[in-house]
């Protein structure tokens, strides 16, 4: 059997996903009457984001023109910095891969880090021009661009245009001719790599896995060597891509497996599967636990909620295993869940879930990292939670992470002011074409997380890209900023800030605040405090007037109706004390303009 | 059962700037093609004979219609109602539009309270308003109803104009009480929409006053026209003793009441119904023999409690506790006695009623007893 296993890297809205749709028609997989637009990204959040969030496997079966038959297995990607380490597991599925570059774009930081993945993997990687329909198009300068940034040589670089089908045959010609053959011993013990799963409520965890060693099929009783759990298979098949049981899966092939597998929380991405009554000696390698880097609370702005809120929660992480989440209780927010998330898009995806499907009320408190404390003794903390931060302390550290931005040069000085001002520090500045810069900088975790990437964007008008990874904690002076309503601190409204920051932070959150607090019936003063010393107040003055002047000629219901649209209006507010806060509150304390 | 007869007169000379009422240039064949509508209307919405005890006849300006439809008008009436013995029969009037024989006339037929469309003694304020009608109007049309006999006489007043200051709004009310009115309904302007006013707001012309002028000029108004022998005894209404307006008491006490005429609202046998809104749709559908229906309603138990509590939260007086259903009196107690604490409203044990300043609030303080509920 001629099997080729094959990835797409792209940037967000490079085309990968118009590219795999018209691979899958052009192989027959799907009649374009099939096809609503990009099938893979099957989750309407993904499909509106443009975002591929879940991996999937697709085989394709393909006659090169050499009259051969062969079986060509897609396995898709996460499109985002957040899904790195998933990113990784899918490549390891693979022996090459599509290097999709937006013919009017060219290379975005996120390309770069998914292609020295793929490096790192031993990929070959086919250069694929797309988007050559577009009027500004520029094939010949993103060429020279992908050869000087990424050091691959594009003499043979496809161009391509996915939306019109420009290219199409080529591209699959070269996955057959460039991409080597899987290797592996059927006979040998089974060793099967997990790079995705997901929740199916009839058939429980459904697992995608790449045979490396060995044959997986129905009966056989297997271990999941990092959990050291055993299931025995019901199913194997494949994604054509409708979900098809086969007899078997041999070395080489992708596909996926079912096993009654309650929940996928047991099927970590990374980890290998082996026959256990006969099994392999040491796992494939790559394994990591994923651990969320970013935390917030999620509250019911219903207090009653709060059930329906825990059991969402079950049910979206039966999806999900990488998210996390906690009962916490906050004394102004009540009971909630402080959740962990791989980092800020993850988490929108998480809440916007939550209140789609769900349909519910939710209050996200800012988003916070994970903090060491240290303590005089020598003893450690961490805290995900900034009103959990001691009084007192020896020493705090905070996470790091590396993040590498590509932008034209115009641009390059506003970037390097936001770096600047994000507590950065630069470690490469470096031209990759004559007009675009790579640049690195080590910066806190907790600067890039609110509104970093959106800055980042717009100060570059768009052009800057950006990608990170994660380099380890370090100490930094830093102090724990309250707000106060009423004189009453608010734990959901605690930040951890830098100390030279917490007195010019204080005074913008204090006057986000209040603009963003409606008046109310009473005086709200609203302080930001560091060690309960006041540093700066602001109040919103009591609502003199709110009333219905004219209620005569008997028109009752409208009255009655207009009192109960004031009352919709006010119900997204959540009740701390005597004052009403909008849940945009919350979060308002993150989106100052420095 | 009903005791209260609302009739809508749709028409006015000129649409006013503030107005959102339902209104349309009238002509003599409409008016009359709209009375005989009327009486169609009575004919089918009556049934058995009804003791009146109010009668409003509201507009629009119904002092436009002809001496010869007032008189149809009139007989229908009375053919189609019995009347208590004092029963209260308001018109609505306007400065600029009524003349003796018509103050005559309307004494005539029994009607026995006029209210005037004052809404300011101010020539700039009533220009803003778009009124027909200037100061000196006003005062002498309040000189022409008491001199034809009314004895019970209304006086409109509006606050909050813009350009409007708080000692010309002193002004007026000064000027208003020197007529010793039997009842002041003072209003502030609110800007509707699908009126020139709030088109003008919207577009930057206009600039309404501020909230807290506009707040001073409530309590003005409360403070003066008490200290005048004129008890507030509504958010906007204003009486001396007994003189209260019984047809509007009825509204915020809940009683049931039928309202004929194009965009009149009803509430009959628990049923909350409103009528066409549109003159020539409301005479077609009669014309044809069909009720003029618009939207209609039967309240939920929900429904009822809420109109208790902000129907009771517009007067003086407050809720009556012995109106609302046993559970709910400790849930809207307790939601009551911070605001007490506040100076907000008072709770003794028949009633929980708004102060002057909880008046001001007064929809902050609903929504929080609705909230409670």
């Amino acid at each position: 059997m001629n099997i080729r296993n094959f990835s797409i890297i792209a940037h967000i809205d490079h085309g990968k996903s118009t590219l795999a749709d018209r691979l899958l028609e052009f192989t027959g997989a799907l009649s374009s009457r099939e096809m609503t637009a990009q099938v893979l990204d099957s989750m309407d959040l993904e499909r509106e984001r443009g975002i591929t969030i879940k991996a999937h496997a697709v085989r394709l079966k393909y006659t090169a023109d050499n009259g051969q038959d062969y079986i060509l297995n897609l396995i898709d990607t996460p499109g985002h910095v957040d899904f790195s380490y998933e990113v990784s597991r899918s490549l390891a599925s693979c022996e090459g891969s599509l290097l999709v570059v937006d013919a009017t774009q060219g290379v975005e930081a996120q390309t770069l880090a998914n292609t020295y993945l793929a490096v790192d993997h031993n990929h070959e990687i086919i250069p694929v021009i797309n988007k050559i329909d577009l009027p500004g198009a520029e094939p010949e300068r993103v060429k020279e661009q992908i050869e000087e940034a990424v050091g691959i040589d594009c003499s043979e670089a496809i161009l391509a245009s996915a939306k019109e089908g420009i290219g199409t045959k080529e591209i699959l010609e070269a996955i057959v001719k460039i991409i080597p053959p899987p290797v592996g011993n059927p006979a040998s013990p089974l060793k099967a790599l997990i790079f995705d799963s997901w929740f199916d409520n009839y058939q429980g965890v459904i697992v995608l896995v790449r045979i490396f060693e060995g044959t997986i099929k129905p009966g056989m009783r297997i271990r999941l060597m990092a959990s050291g759990k055993e299931y025995e298979i019901t199913k194997v098949g494949v994604f054509t891509p409708k979900m098809e049981d086969i007899d078997q899966l041999a070395p080489g092939e992708a596909g996926y497996i079912t096993a009654a597998i309650k929940t996928i929380g047991d099927t970590k991405i990374g980890d290998t599967i082996t026959d256990a009554s006969r099994p392999a000696d040491a796992p494939l390698p790559g394994y990591k636990e994923i651990k969320p880097m970013v935390f917030s609370g999620l509250y019911p702005v219903e207090t009653h909620e709060y059930v329906e809120l825990k059991s969402a929660l079950e049910k979206l992480r039966l999806n999900d295993s990488s998210f996390s989440y906690e009962p916490e209780t906050s004394s102004a927010l009540g009971f909630g869940f402080r959740c962990g998330f791989l980092g800020l898009l993850h988490m929108e995806i998480i809440k916007e879930r939550l209140e789609r499907e769900f349909e519910l009320s939710l209050i996200t408190t800012a988003p916070t990292v994970i903090y060491k404390v240290i303590h005089a003794d020598g003893s450690q903390i961490f805290i995900d939670n900034p009103s959990s931060l001691p009084n007192a302390f020896e020493s705090i550290e905070e996470p790091f992470v590396k993040v590498s931005i590509f932008v034209p040069n115009t641009f390059v000085g506003q970037i390097l002011d936001l770096c600047q001002e994000k507590r950065g520090t630069q470690t490469e500045f470096n031209y990759i074409s004559k007009d675009r810069l790579m640049v690195v900088y080590e910066l806190p975790l907790n600067e890039i997380l609110w509104d970093f990437y959106d800055t980042l964007k717009s100060v570059s008008k768009g052009y800057a890209s950006m990608d990170y990874e994660f380099l380890g904690y370090k100490q930094s002076k830093l102090v724990k900023l309250d707000i106060l309503l009423n004189g009453e601190a608010v734990d959901a409204l605690s930040l951890i800030v830098h100390k030279e920051k917490a007195y010019y932070n204080g005074r913008q959150i204090v006057e986000k605040l209040r603009q963003v607090i409606p008046r109310q019936m009473y005086e709200i003063a609203i302080q930001a405090a560091i060690g309960g010393k006041i540093i700066a107040r602001e109040s919103v003055k009591a609502l003199r007037k709110n009333v219905l002047a004219k209620c005569y000629g008997g028109d009752i219901t409208r009255k009655r109706k207009l009192l109960e649209k004031q009352k919709e209006g006010k119900k997204r507010m959540k009740q701390i004390g005597k004052v009403e806060l909008p849940q945009e509150a919350f979060l308002s304390v993150l989106k100052v303009k420095e | 059962m009903f005791s209260s007869l609302y009739i809508h007169i749709p028409f006015c000379i000129r649409k006013c700037r503030y107005c959102d009422f339902y209104s349309v240039k009238a002509n003599d064949a409409l008016i009359s093609a709209y009375c005989e509508a009327l009486k169609k209307e009575l004919e089918l919405r009556k049934s058995g004979v009804q003791t009146l005890k109010s009668v409003y006849i509201g507009g629009g300006t119904p002092t436009i219609l002809p001496e010869e439809s007032v008189k149809r008008l009139a007989a229908y009436i009375s053919k189609g109602f019995g009347f208590a013995p004092d029963a209260e029969i308001t018109i609505e009037a306007n400065p600029g539009a009524l003349d003796n024989k018509i103050l005559q006339t309307l004494l005539n037929y029994g009607v026995n309270r006029i209210s005037l469309g004052i809404q300011s003694f101010d020539d700039a304020d009533l220009a803003s308003l778009g009124r027909i009608h200037n100061a000196e109007d006003a005062a002498s049309s309040i000189i022409s109803a008491r001199d034809a006999g009314f004895k019970n006489i209304s006086l409109d007043l509006i606050y909050g104009i813009p350009g409007q200051r708080l000692e010309d709004w002193k002004r007026t009310l000064l000027k208003a009480v020197e007529f010793f009115p039997e009842h002041i309904s003072a209003y502030e302007l609110t800007p509707e929409k699908n009126t020139l006013l709030y088109d003008d707001i919207h577009s930057g012309i206009v600039e309404m006053p501020d909230e807290s002028l506009v707040s001073d000029m409530f309590m003005l108004a409360g403070e003066l026209l008490d200290a005048h022998g004129l008890r507030q005894y509504e958010i906007s209404n204003y009486a001396r003793p007994g003189c209260e307006c019984r047809h509007n008491l009825n509204y915020w006490n809940r009683g049931e009441y039928l309202g004929l005429g194009a965009a009149s609202h009803s509430f009959v046998d628990g049923l909350r119904y409103d009528n066409l809104t549109d003159v020539e749709s409301y005479i077609k559908a009669l014309s044809n023999g069909e009720l003029p229906a618009g939207n209609s309603a039967r309240l939920t138990e929900e429904d009822a409690l809420k109109e208790i509590i902000f129907l009771g939260l517009r007067k003086s007086e407050g809720i009556d506790i012995e109106l609302l259903p046993p559970h709910a009196i400790p849930l809207i107690v307790s939601a009551a006695d911070p605001l007490a604490l506040n100076g907000l409203l008072e709770c003794n044990g028949s009633n929980i009623k708004l102060t002057r300043k909880g008046m001001l609030l007064s929809n902050e303080i609903i929504l929080k007893l609705f909230e409670a509920l």
